[in-house]
């Protein structure tokens, strides 16, 4: 396994912000740890940098205990981020990169292809404090992979991109693991999980609800849910034989169906007495997987639709 | 190691390349020349000409012509010719008040005028009563004045023996009765004027005063801009919190190294100067003594790296400059502590007080610099065990000890502290960190 975690467990003044937590991320995927804000998705990736150390449990790099230059194997962007105001570009992806133990020489003959392809090809000579807030992230993004890391590491990737950014460093998230590169991520926001991810975990609370492939989790799932547009109260249907979680919103609602769960006796028991404006069975989103399994409330979480994001 | 490093050289550069250390390498040699060099060396330096004397002689006994006489012996400095030169000897009757009155203020217009240095006012009667001789003058040079004294003096000695009937020559009654100026030595033989010495300690203990807050809060400034832009969590995940933190302060440490090594190659041409400058051996066998400049060297690296280490603790602690300035304080006033009990320091720098406070950490480096220069030690005379130089060498010993609790301390707060944004621990929290 190309990264693993074994009953981490790390407690903050008497809280505890991961609880027994086990992953295993193989190489040359991308990996997405999802749950609502405070869940630990920091503390676990921040853990998985070595800049925290766990109280318990233990963490491999390719099989062993992570060596003391496992950091420059590294790209990491943490969730709050930021560069030196005044170094010019040139000046500040050379000193992060002989931070990672790249010499300057062979950090030099990168810089200006990867700030074309981020388009800051002009502004190599230029002080950071002169980018606008878009152009920082994608500097930012640069001085996290110029280094040529085998696992890259980005918390919170998406927060504070614009769309059109955010289009631009999927592709290159994309070319990294086409690359043969690993990419872990955490995200609040289910959806881009869903669109980015081979493999996810969500955690809840600091512990683990879930972990596998994503089209593993899908299936597991099954196609057993139903979306129901109506008008009228359905405030029955939760009680109707064959339903088991009911997500309820105005006209709209998610349910789960139970195994044995008859959905044309189902349509018909509910159009008996409201309207049906549409009635679709579909696979579960991460979303739905989510609160069912964490059994948290869902104002915790962005609602699907509530972002639109790439 | 050399990620260590890495930041070392940034940091230094960063500081080496601005316009303000530049400014700072050539202006505070200025400032200490204009503002200590300058009158120890104007006070020791000779007139290239003369000062003018004018005299009103009322006594009619000719007091005015002998003291002229007297002084005459005063030579310009490497010449034949007078220090003295006489204006005007003005010789009037006794009863004479109207001139007397009249030449008065036409000297004092004179002297007003600074056409005229001093003038010697000599009334009717002046050999019997001293109120009535008295100068006139602008200035305060006082080696003209002692001079002056003691001339006139001699004058009025010859009349007053020469009118008594003492049977005895006047020159050796002049020379029995003649004042005695006391030399002031040190143990070893030495002279070392007062205030010389009290310069020299305030120049040493200034620069390592000076030195420690601006670069100690340097790097307390640049933790707290790498906390405010959050760099600070990209920097962790490359080098471990203590790499940088080292980095930091012996990087800016290397800064304060090289504007020192600027000044000490500026004081070594100054040296090579020595004979053409006429810098008195006093200030020579302080200034340039290998004893002091040794101790001077090794306090200020250590209490550089006793108070940058603290100041990175109090970075990673804080959240803005606001906020630090509640802990910065009290630690600039231990280190202004020394100036101000300083003078019970330089009136007894063996006092048990000066001892003890020599001996505090946070003190020492300041301190004992103080004491080392008062006790001006040369390497043959102490023992490495005893005296100031055994004594020097315990404090450094205690400051060095103290760094280690004190570099140990910080690493442990300063790896949590660096992360935490926007709110400022409280003293439980971080001594779980410490226990952690």
């Amino acid at each position: 396994m190309f990264l693993s975690l074994k009953n981490v467990r790390k407690e903050f003044d008497g809280k505890v912000a991961v609880d027994d937590l086990c992953l295993e991320i193989p190489r040359g995927i991308i990996y997405g740890i999802i749950g609502p804000n405070g869940a630990g998705k920091t503390t676990t990736i921040r853990m998985i940098m070595d800049i925290t150390a766990p109280d318990s449990g233990s963490i491999m790099f390719e099989g062993q205990p992570r060596r003391p230059d496992f950091k420059n194997h590294v790209g990491y962007l943490p969730e709050e981020r930021g560069l030196y105001k005044k170094m010019t570009l040139h000046e500040i992806i050379i000193y992060l990169s002989e931070l990672k133990g790249m010499s300057p020489a062979k950090t030099r003959p990168q810089i200006d292809p990867w700030l074309e392809r981020v388009g800051l090809a002009d502004y190599g000579q230029k002080k950071v404090e002169e980018l606008s807030k878009g152009m920082q992230q994608k500097l930012q993004f640069v001085t996290t992979i110029i280094h040529d890391p085998d696992l890259i590491v980005l918390d919170e990737l998406f927060s504070g991109l614009d769309p059109l950014n955010m289009e631009l460093i999927k592709d290159i998230i994309l070319d990294l693991k086409r690359a043969g590169k690993t990419v872990l991520f955490s995200t609040h926001v289910m959806e881009q999980a869903e669109k980015l991810c081979d493999n996810i975990c969500m955690i809840s609370n600091g512990k683990k609800v879930l972990d596998g492939r994503l089209a593993d989790v899908r299936a597991q799932f099954g196609k057993n849910s139903v979306q129901l547009e109506i008008d009228g109260d359905g405030h029955f249907i939760r009680s109707l034989p064959g339903v088991g979680d009911v997500s309820e919103f105005s006209n709209y609602l998610e349910l789960q169906l139970l195994d044995n769960a008859d959905s044309n006796a189902l349509l018909i028991a509910i159009a008996q007495k409201v309207t049906v404006r549409r009635f679709d069975i579909v696979e579960p989103s991460l979303y739905d997987i989510f609160i069912d399994m964490a059994k948290i409330d869902p104002s915790e979480l962005d609602k699907p639709g509530g972002e639109r994001h790439v | 190691m050399s990620k260590m490093l890495v930041v070392l050289k940034r940091e230094y550069l960063q500081v080496v390349k601005s316009k303000s250390f530049l400014i700072g390498i050539i202006l505070a040699p200025l400032f200490m020349v204009a503002v200590v060099i300058l009158p120890m060396w104007l006070a020791g330096a000779k007139s290239s000409t003369g000062e003018k004397v004018s005299i009103i002689d009322q006594s009619g006994a000719g007091i005015g012509r002998k003291f002229i006489e007297a002084i005459s012996e005063y030579k310009l400095e490497g010449s034949d010719k007078p220090y003295y030169i006489l204006k005007d000897l003005i010789e009037i009757e006794p009863g004479d008040d109207v001139s007397f009155n009249f030449f008065k203020d036409s000297l004092r217009t004179q002297i007003v005028d600074q056409q005229l240095k001093y003038f010697l006012v000599i009334r009717p009667e002046a050999h019997l009563l001293d109120s009535n001789i008295y100068l006139v003058t602008n200035s305060d040079n006082f080696v003209s004045l002692n001079r002056f004294e003691r001339k006139i003096s001699n004058v009025l000695s010859t009349m007053r023996l020469n009118a008594s009937d003492v049977n005895i020559s006047i020159d050796s009654v002049l020379n029995i009765t003649r004042r005695i100026d006391l030399v002031v030595q040190d143990a070893k033989g030495e002279a070392i004027p007062f205030q010389i010495k009290y310069f020299s300690a305030i120049i040493f203990a200034g620069i390592i005063m000076g030195m420690i807050l601006s670069y100690g809060q340097l790097v307390m400034r640049s933790v707290i801009e790498e906390k405010n832009s959050r760099i600070m969590e990209v920097l962790v995940s490359s080098v471990s919190p203590f790499q940088l933190m080292l980095g930091k302060v012996l990087g800016l440490g290397a800064a304060t190294f090289t504007q020192i090594a600027v000044w000490v190659a500026m004081g070594s041409l100054l040296y090579s100067q020595k004979t053409t400058l006429d810098i008195s051996p006093s200030i020579d066998r302080i200034l340039f003594n290998p004893v002091i400049v040794v101790f001077f060297g090794l306090f200020l690296i250590s209490g550089y790296i006793l108070f940058s280490t603290l100041f990175a603790l109090i970075g990673s602690m804080v959240n803005t400059e606001k906020e630090a300035q509640g802990y910065v304080m009290p630690i600039s006033l231990v280190l202004i502590a020394p100036f101000i009990v300083g003078i019970s320091i330089v009136q007894d720098p063996n006092s048990t007080l000066a001892i003890v406070l020599s001996m505090i950490p946070i003190m020492a480096p300041t301190m004992m610099m103080m004491r080392l220069v008062f006790i001006v030690p040369t390497l043959s005379e102490y023992s490495l065990t005893s005296g100031i130089i055994g004594e020097a060498i315990l404090s450094l010993t205690i400051v060095v000890v103290t760094i280690v609790f004190t570099v140990w301390l910080t690493a442990k707060i300063f790896r949590v502290g660096i992360l935490m944004y926007g709110k400022r621990p409280t003293l439980p929290e971080i001594i779980r960190w410490v226990k952690h």
